[in-house]
Order: structure tokens, then C-alpha cells, then sequence
């Protein structure tokens, strides 16, 4: 049985600096070297400020997120000062919100950890990436394998409630043994939660150059699902169990309550360069989803001139979020439920699609099953796991008229 | 009559056929240079594009030649491709001479041969031109020494011009005056006027091009059309300058145009033979020869909503191209479209290339098929060009298909290659002649059907370009076609059945199998692409379920370009085609149909 999650809303905190631009990363990222690092705590203070007023949720936030970039390149005052202005313009959950740091692990210190501990931080989540010092010099880290498994230590010997690690898999030449022998480092040093990605090439990435110059590539789709279907069994095996496409946890107290909002349409709040945010449907407007300027400094530039830094926005009406759901649920090991989709967004999912559905339970690639109070959810198995946006993309969400 | 000088020019591909009749229009001021549109006889943008003409047009150019007298210069063009040959020749047969253009630095090839027996068939007086001397590759030397040896011209005779320059032009008038005869015949003998050429005017309806042989026409007369024996009353003669000239009358030895009331070009057939209604010639104009489709193919639009937009472009386009013939057709996995009969897969391609540019529809066309002629075992004969209506195999007695006797051209290093793609396409009696140092003719009996699947391309392929092909419809032979069919999950894609000899059935189908496992997108569920005959299954390929497509990270800011992704594909899956619970994109479709053989290479 899983607890009821939460429904209050999530803060997410965008902090863009690096110590160096990693060549697939594709988030909003500024060197750390960048004057605007010393502006940026007073800046995000600014901005929220701005956003609190037009905030309308009235329940606490409980969870606080600080992503980045890398929030561990802000010094420990500024991180302070971020949190203390956003605790005295919104509504922080009593006794306090559950906070995130992303950090990276050359920046993981006794001393730091501790400093974090200080300002609340709960779980700790570490950019490690890989244990093999040839795959992260290929992936442009700073660090060494040597460096991530002391951070890892060092975090976990700091008291922090979970402390979580990524890795990146399907890099080039890369074996199953090799990546089994990454999952086995990770699990021997038990940090309580993973996330496993594989590495995705973006365009406008120094690989995604690359590739278009074909000195680079993805995985073939063979390849990737055996290293995907490898880190399911793998983890699940140890006791780290997937409860989504990229995320695993050593039980459910351990899997992120932060961004489980995302995937069930929980309101969050986003501040700082590209940080999206939510707002539930009320009486009067539909939901609504907006997001900040992507760029630090047209970030900045709106904030100075007194602006809150919107670049855009949407409306969700019950088609868009029916789609959304569809697709966020297919990615979680708990599927969707049925029963609160209709409810929600008046989509019979079972009746639009009834021979699909029967032809994916033969492939393998879904099981329909109720819950003990009846309920019953569409859940992928882990083959559907792995081809969950074109499970999506198979789906009719006719919407009655 | 010794002030008319009718004459053609004839070229390989390339070597400035059109560029030469544009300098010799501007020469005799038959256009403004202002005015000048470079080659303005290929006035179709398709044919400028290809740099072949497809249809034939005509004009007559006024020119003081330097005796001081004034010359009529009926300049007639000539289509260039062997679809059109009944056209050519009729073009051909309305001249006493022709240009025989050379170019100065490719010299003498394979099409200018042919040309040049062509003209020799119909007893024109041959003038060489060779064109591009401004070239710095121009070796003129050489050409002439071709001249001499390969095709039996004399050299000295010859003229040299820079079409591209107006280099030489003069002297080419003044050969074109000196040199070709004035044509022959008797105005007062009764009318025999050739229909050479059509074509189709948004105001005036037909306009008829035609050569006069005897007699005179005037405006107000009635004339009978010999072979489609119809009746219409003359409106207007003229010539056919850049605009149409009218003129009182015209008679024997000159090229004009008719107008006589004619609103569309259907039901008029080149090579038909105008006479005077009331003073009938004796006999036509010989070399009639009916044009009859030989190539058929199931036009649909790419969008089902298109369909109307079709049905209007194919009736404007029958306007002015009275060989194109269709009916209504439908399909179950491409919806409604049309069956169409063609002259040849250049007519074919042409139609369809003119439908898509000029009418702005994207198309699917359905594999080319011949007619076949069944007996079936009641006795009873049925024509049938489309495999949807193949009769079963259990009802017919004997299946007939069309043979050609293909000529193909080429330089004598390619012979072996020539003579296996003939004996390849079950080509019999296949025989060769040499017909100057180097160069070969390969004359073979072939099945029609065998040439419409990449025939030509091929040819062109093994011959590095230099292989000519021709070909005129001999008979109906005996043969063992079966039907193959294509299944995709089981159920039967109807646009994709065709008829096949039994011999290449399996690789026929195995290619289409292959092709289509290329062009479907993996789906969710195993695909099975099967190709079968009847209940037989004689081919099959299958298409693996996706193993992984899911994106790795999915958090606040990847959810809206998701959700616009996935509404996407579902709006690009609306315009697939579901066989058999699969989503066959429309690009499967035009892979797999299409005739050329890029797999192979």
C-alpha cells in the first residue's frame, strides 16, 4: 500500500552555475565564474517577491527543491538567503518543508554537509554520473571515481535522510559488464535512492554538434533496451526498485516526493532561469502552466527592470492534462489510475481503447490490475516501461463532447 | 511554293536543340529580345526542366535570305522521347529537311544515329550543325571527322554555330534556304492536310497544327477529319508565329493552324488527315497509326480530401492531352482515385509530375500494369489492365500480354550487358547489327510488362547513359502471370496487388515485402508483411515491436514539449492508412511503388 501523496504544492528552485558546461547537459547552465553568481541570491529574493502576490494555492508548500546547474556552487549564505526570502513570502509547510540540493561531489565536503544539514537540506543528491574515470572525462566531469564514492560517503555519514546518486549509461562502447559493474559500485556503497539515465543527446549540446558530424551517436535502440532492461532487473534485484522509467529507490519513503508532483499534476512553483511552474484548475481559470526565461541573463534583465521574468505560458484544459496524464503515468512503475483519470479529466481510458489494451496485455506491455480498495490502474510492465512514448502516442483520449 | 522551307531540328539530349530554335526565332525577328524568354519553344515548365520536349510546337519565321528575297521558315518541333515517337514521326513527316545538331565537344552519340535514320526513313535532306564551338572543349575537327565516318553526312556541308553566342547563325539561315528543298504539291488538288500537332487554347479551344500536302483552305470551308470521320466548319487559318497570325487562306506546302470550333482536343488523334468536306481527298495521308494507352496506373491523392481537387486537375489536363484517358477507381487502403491509361511511363510520368507542380497535389500512383488479354475457360475474352479485377486462376484458360519490339542503341563495349538485361526481361530473338565502328543495335522481342518495372533506367545504368531504347507494340503472346498479393498483419493491401510473370513473382513480392519493412514504422506489436499468391505465401518479412523509446528525463520543464510531441504523432497517425490494425505511413506507400530500383544500385 502506498501512502496517499501529498497534495500540497513543491517549490522548485532553479540555481544555473557550473564550475564547467558538461558537453550533454541541455539545462539552463551559466559558468560559475559568471558576475551574475553574486547577484543571483538577491535576484532570486526579487523574483520571489514578485511571484508570491500572483501565488494562489492556499496549502504549504512541503517540498523545496534546489536544482540547477549546480546548486553546490552557491555558497552556503546565498543558498540561506534564497531559502530564507522564499520562507518569508510563501507558505512553508510546518515544521518544514522537505528539501532537495543537487550537489556535485568535488563539492561535497564534511563542512559543506554539514552547512546544508544546517539549512535543512533532507535529501542530497549527487551528480556522480559514473564510477569509471574514462567515462567521466568523456562526459566532461571535473571529478574522478575515486572522488564520487568518498562523496558518496561523506553524505551519507553527514546524517542526510536520503541521499541520492545519477548515473549515465548507453555511453559509447560501453558494455552490459560495464554498466553492471557501475550499478554494483553504486549499490555496494548503498546510497538510498538512484537515477539512472541514459544519455540522451541533445542538439545544441557539444555532443549534439557532434553527432551532427557524425562522431557521435546514441545507443542502437537493441542496445539501449538490453542496458535499460539490465538496470531494472539489476536494481530491482538488490532492493532498489524502479518506481519510474529513470528512478529508483530503496523503499517507498525514499523515492522523491518532490517529483512525483510533476508526474501527477501537483502545483509547483518555479523560480529562476527556465524553472516551470503549475497552478491547479480553481473556480475561476483553468490549470495553468508558465515558465521563466530560459537565459540567466534575460532572467536578470527582467528582474532589474522590475519584471517578474515570464517568457511564456499555457492553458491545461482537460484534454491537455487527459494527455499529460496519459504519458506521465505510463512512465511510473504504479501506472494510472483509472478510476481518478475519469474522475479527473472525464477520460474513459479502458472503453476508448479496449482491443489495444487487450492486444498490449498479450504483448506484455501493460497489466490492468485493481488495487485493494478496487480501484483499477493501467500498469506497464517493465517492456512497456521501456516504450512508454509510443504507448502513449497508441492511446485514443477521445474526451466526450 | 519555292519561298516555303519546312524543317526540323534533331538532337541528342543536351546538345542545344532548344537554345538553336531560340536563336533562329530571335534571328528572323519573330520576338522582341525584350521580350525573350530563353527557349521558348519548351514552354512547359516541365520541359525546360528536363530539357526534352514533350509536346511539339510550331513556328514560322519570316526571312530575307541574301538573294534579297523574303523566305517563309516553318521551324516544326519534334518531342523527344520514344512515348511520343507516333508524334515525332508525324512532325518528321511534315518536313523536307531537318537540322541535325551535333554537339562540338560530345561529338556523335547514340540518339543522333537514331535521329538521323529517322529523318532518313521520312527522305529529309540532313543538314549538320554542330553547336557549342564556343566551348574551349569544342573539337570540331574531330566532329567533323564523325560526321564523315559514323553517320554518312558530308562533313564540309556541315554548318558551325554558338547557339548560346548567335555564332554562325546567318550562315545557318542561308544553308537552311540554300540547301533544304522547297516542299512539293498541288493547291488546286483536293484538300490533304496533316494533322501533326494539337493543341488546346483556354479561349479558342483546339488549335490545330497542320501541313498542307494539297489543296487550299480558307476560313468558311467545311472539313472532314478522314480517320475519326467528323465534320467541322473552318473559323480562322493562320500561322503560328509567337501569337497566331490569321491569314486568308493557306495551301499546299505550308504549316499553319486551324481553328474550327473544336472546345476540347478529346476525340482528335494526330496524324489524322484534314480534306474538304464536299471535294474529299481519295486517300488520307498515309502513316496513321491510332495512339492507344499501353501503360495503366491507379492515381490516388495523398490526402483523401483531395480527391475533388484531382478529379478538376485531370479534366483540365485532358484538355490538352487527348491521349490521357482515366476512370474512376478506389481502393481500400488509399481511398478513391483514378485508373489511368497512359501511352508510355514517360507519358506516364509526365502526367503525374504535371498534376503534382501544376495542380499542387501530392500522389500515390499504384505499380504500372499492362493490359492483359484472358480467356477464361467459359470461352469468354476479358481486358484487364488493373490486378484488382484479375479474374481467379481457376477460371482462366490462357492469359495473353503485350510484346515490343524494343531497338536499343549502344556503343559495342556494352553489348553483353545489353543483350543479358534483354535476355533478364524474358526477351526473345534477340538479334544485333553493328552500325558504324563502335556502335550496335540490339533489336529483341519483349514482354511490354517486363520494361515498365525500371526497364530504362537500368538500360541507362549499364550503358553509363549512352543506350538508346525505342520500341513499338508487336502482339499478344501467350503468357503465365500470376497475381501476387501483399498482406500486412494477414489482411490483404489492395493497392499493392499486381499482376507478375510466375517467374519473377517471389522476388517481385519479396521486394515489396522488403521495401515496406523499411518504410513502416516499428510499432508497438510485432508486424507481419507477407507476399502470397492466392493462399500461397511465397514471401515474408516481419518488423520487430519497438524494445525502447522512452526519453530519460521527464520533469517540469520536458512535460509541455512532450504532451505537443505526442499530440503530433497523433495527429500524423490520421493520416496513415490502417491494414490489419497497422499504421502504414502515406511514404510506405510511394517506397514501395516505386518503379526505379535504388535497392539493388
Amino acid at each position: 500500500m502506498r501512502d496517499a501523496p501529498s497534495s500540497a504544492p513543491g517549490l522548485y528552485l532553479h540555481i544555473p552555475f557550473c564550475s564547467s558546461i558538461c558537453p550533454y547537459c541541455d539545462f539552463s547552465v551559466i559558468h560559475a565564474a559568471s558576475p551574475a553568481r553574486t547577484r543571483f541570491a538577491s535576484r532570486m529574493a526579487a523574483e520571489v517577491s514578485l511571484a508570491a502576490p500572483a501565488w494562489r494555492d492556499p496549502r504549504p508548500f512541503d517540498t523545496v527543491y534546489l536544482g540547477g546547474g549546480t546548486p553546490s556552487q552557491l555558497p552556503p549564505e546565498d543558498l540561506a538567503r534564497v531559502l530564507d526570502a522564499c520562507r518569508t513570502h510563501l507558505d512553508f509547510a510546518r515544521p518544514s518543508p522537505w528539501i532537495f540540493l543537487e550537489a556535485n561531489p568535488e563539492d561535497v565536503t564534511p563542512e559543506a554537509c554539514a552547512s546544508w544539514r544546517g539549512l535543512g537540506v533532507r535529501t542530497l543528491s549527487l551528480g556522480v554520473q559514473s564510477f569509471s574515470d574514462e567515462a567521466l572525462r568523456f562526459l566532461g566531469r571535473r571529478h574522478t571515481g575515486r572522488h564520487a564514492r568518498a562523496a558518496i560517503d561523506t553524505a551519507l555519514a553527514a546524517g542526510f535522510e536520503t541521499v541520492s546518486i545519477d548515473l549515465i549509461f548507453g555511453l559509447r562502447g560501453q558494455t552490459a559488464e560495464d554498466w553492471q559493474l557501475e550499478l554494483a559500485t553504486a549499490v555496494a556503497l548503498a546510497p538510498q535512492h538512484l537515477s539512472c539515465y541514459q544519455l540522451t543527446i541533445h542538439a545544441g549540446t557539444r555532443f549534439g554538434v557532434q553527432a551532427r558530424h557524425g562522431q557521435l551517436s546514441e545507443l542502437p535502440e537493441d542496445d539501449q533496451a538490453t542496458l535499460f532492461e539490465l538496470t531494472h532487473r539489476f536494481l530491482a534485484d538488490a532492493g532498489w526498485p524502479a518506481y519510474e522509467v529513470s528512478n529508483f529507490a530503496r523503499g517507498p519513503a525514499h523515492q522523491s516526493r518532490h517529483n512525483r508532483k510533476y508526474w501527477d499534476h501537483t502545483p509547483y512553483l518555479g523560480l529562476g532561469p527556465s524553472a516551470h511552474s503549475l497552478s491547479a484548475a480553481d473556480a475561476s481559470s483553468p490549470a495553468r502552466r508558465w515558465w521563466n526565461e530560459r537565459g540567466t541573463p534575460r532572467w536578470e534583465g527582467r528582474l532589474a527592470a522590475g519584471e517578474r521574468p515570464i517568457e511564456g505560458q499555457e492553458l491545461l484544459g482537460p484534454k491537455e492534462l487527459a494527455a499529460e496524464a496519459l504519458l506521465l503515468g505510463l512512465r511510473t512503475t504504479a501506472g494510472i489510475d483509472l478510476e481518478d483519470l475519469r474522475a479527473r479529466y472525464g477520460v474513459d481510458l479502458l472503453a476508448a481503447n479496449d482491443t489495444l489494451v487487450a492486444r498490449l496485455t498479450d504483448e506484455g506491455r501493460v497489466v490492468v490490475r485493481a488495487d485493494a480498495e478496487g480501484a483499477r490502474w493501467l500498469v506497464p510492465t517493465l517492456s512497456g516501461l521501456a516504450v512508454a512514448d509510443g504507448l502513449a502516442a497508441a492511446f485514443d483520449l477521445s474526451l466526450p463532447n | 511554293m519555292d519561298h516555303i522551307r519546312n524543317f526540323c531540328i534533331i538532337a541528342h539530349i543536351d546538345h542545344g536543340k532548344s537554345t538553336l530554335a531560340d536563336r533562329l526565332i530571335q534571328r528572323c525577328g519573330g520576338v522582341e529580345d525584350r521580350d525573350f524568354r530563353d527557349q521558348i519553344l519548351d514552354s512547359m515548365d516541365l520541359e525546360r526542366e528536363r530539357g526534352i520536349t514533350i509536346k511539339a510546337n510550331t513556328v514560322t519565321l519570316p526571312y530575307t535570305a541574301r538573294d534579297g528575297k523574303t523566305y517563309e521558315l516553318n521551324l516544326i518541333d519534334t518531342p523527344g522521347h520514344v512515348d511520343f515517337s507516333h508524334e515525332v514521326r508525324r512532325s518528321l513527316m511534315s518536313c523536307e529537311g531537318a537540322l541535325l545538331v551535333v554537339d562540338a565537344s560530345q561529338g556523335v552519340e547514340a540518339q543522333t544515329v537514331a535521329n538521323l535514320y529517322l529523318a532518313m526513313e521520312f527522305g529529309l535532306t540532313v543538314v549538320p550543325v554542330i553547336n557549342k564551338i564556343d566551348l574551349p572543349s569544342a573539337d570540331i575537327d574531330r566532329v567533323m571527322e564523325e560526321i564523315d565516318r559514323d553517320l554518312g553526312l558530308d562533313p564540309f556541308e556541315s554548318v558551325q554555330v554558338s547557339a548560346k553566342l548567335g555564332t554562325g547563325i546567318d550562315d545557318l539561315l542561308e544553308a537552311i534556304v540554300t540547301k533544304l528543298p522547297p516542299p512539293k504539291g498541288d493547291p488546286q488538288a483536293p484538300l490533304r492536310a496533316l494533322l501533326f500537332d494539337a493543341q488546346y487554347d483556354v479561349y479558342r479551344g483546339a488549335v490545330l497544327l497542320v501541313r498542307f500536302f494539297d489543296g487550299t483552305l480558307k476560313a468558311g470551308t467545311r472539313v472532314r477529319l478522314m480517320h475519326s470521320d467528323a465534320e467541322h466548319k473552318v473559323e480562322e487559318v493562320g500561322n503560328q508565329r509567337l501569337k497566331r497570325v490569321p491569314v486568308p487562306e493557306l495551301s499546299a506546302g505550308e504549316v499553319g493552324y486551324v481553328l474550327a470550333g473544336m472546345k476540347s482536343l478529346a476525340g482528335l488523334a494526330i496524324g489524322d488527315t484534314l480534306t474538304e468536306a464536299d471535294r474529299p481527298a481519295a486517300e488520307p495521308v498515309p502513316g496513321y497509326r491510332e495512339a492507344k494507352p499501353v501503360v495503366f496506373s491507379s492515381i490516388y491523392p495523398m490526402a483523401t480530401d483531395d480527391y475533388e481537387d484531382l478529379t478538376k486537375a485531370l479534366e483540365k489536363l485532358k484538355l490538352n492531352d487527348a491521349s490521357l484517358i482515366y476512370e474512376k477507381d478506389s481502393s481500400a487502403a488509399l481511398g478513391f482515385g483514378f485508373r489511368c491509361g497512359f501511352l508510355g511511363l514517360l507519358h506516364l510520368d509526365v502526367v503525374q509530375e504535371r498534376l503534382e507542380r501544376e495542380y499542387d497535389l501530392s500522389l500515390i500512383l499504384s505499380a504500372p500494369s499492362v493490359r492483359y488479354r484472358v480467356v477464361l475457360t467459359n470461352d469468354k475474352e476479358v481486358w484487364v489492365d488493373n490486378p484488382t479485377f484479375y479474374p481467379d486462376p481457376m477460371s482462366i484458360k490462357e492469359a495473353y500480354e503485350p510484346y515490343i519490339k524494343a531497338t536499343i542503341m549502344t556503343p559495342e563495349r556494352y553489348l553483353g550487358s545489353v543483350m543479358e538485361l534483354c535476355r533478364e526481361r524474358r526477351g526473345v530473338e534477340t538479334t544485333y547489327n553493328y552500325l558504324a565502328a563502335g556502335r550496335m543495335d540490339v533489336v529483341s522481342q519483349l514482354p511490354l510488362a517486363e520494361v515498365l518495372f525500371d526497364f530504362y533506367d537500368r538500360l541507362k545504368s549499364i550503358t553509363q547513359g549512352y543506350g538508346s531504347f525505342d520500341y513499338e507494340l508487336l502482339d499478344y503472346r501467350l503468357g503465365d502471370m500470376v497475381k501476387v498479393d501483399i498482406l500486412v498483419n494477414g489482411e490483404k493491401v489492395d493497392a499493392l496487388s499486381q499482376l507478375v510473370h510466375r517467374e519473377f513473382s517471389r522476388p517481385r513480392a519479396l521486394r515489396y515485402c522488403e521495401r515496406l519493412a523499411k518504410t513502416i514504422p516499428r510499432q508497438q506489436f510485432k508486424i507481419a508483411i507477407q507476399g502470397a499468391i492466392g493462399g500461397q505465401i511465397i514471401a515474408r518479412t516481419t518488423i520487430n515491436p519497438f524494445r525502447k523509446d522512452v526519453t530519460a528525463k521527464c520533469y517540469g520543464g520536458d512535460i509541455s514539449r512532450k504532451r505537443k510531441l505526442l499530440e503530433k504523432q497523433k495527429e500524423g497517425k490520421k493520416k496513415m492508412k490502417m491494414v490489419g490494425a497497422v499504421e502504414i505511413p502515406q511514404e510506405a506507400f510511394v517506397a514501395v511503388l516505386r518503379t526505379e530500383d535504388e535497392d539493388e544500385g
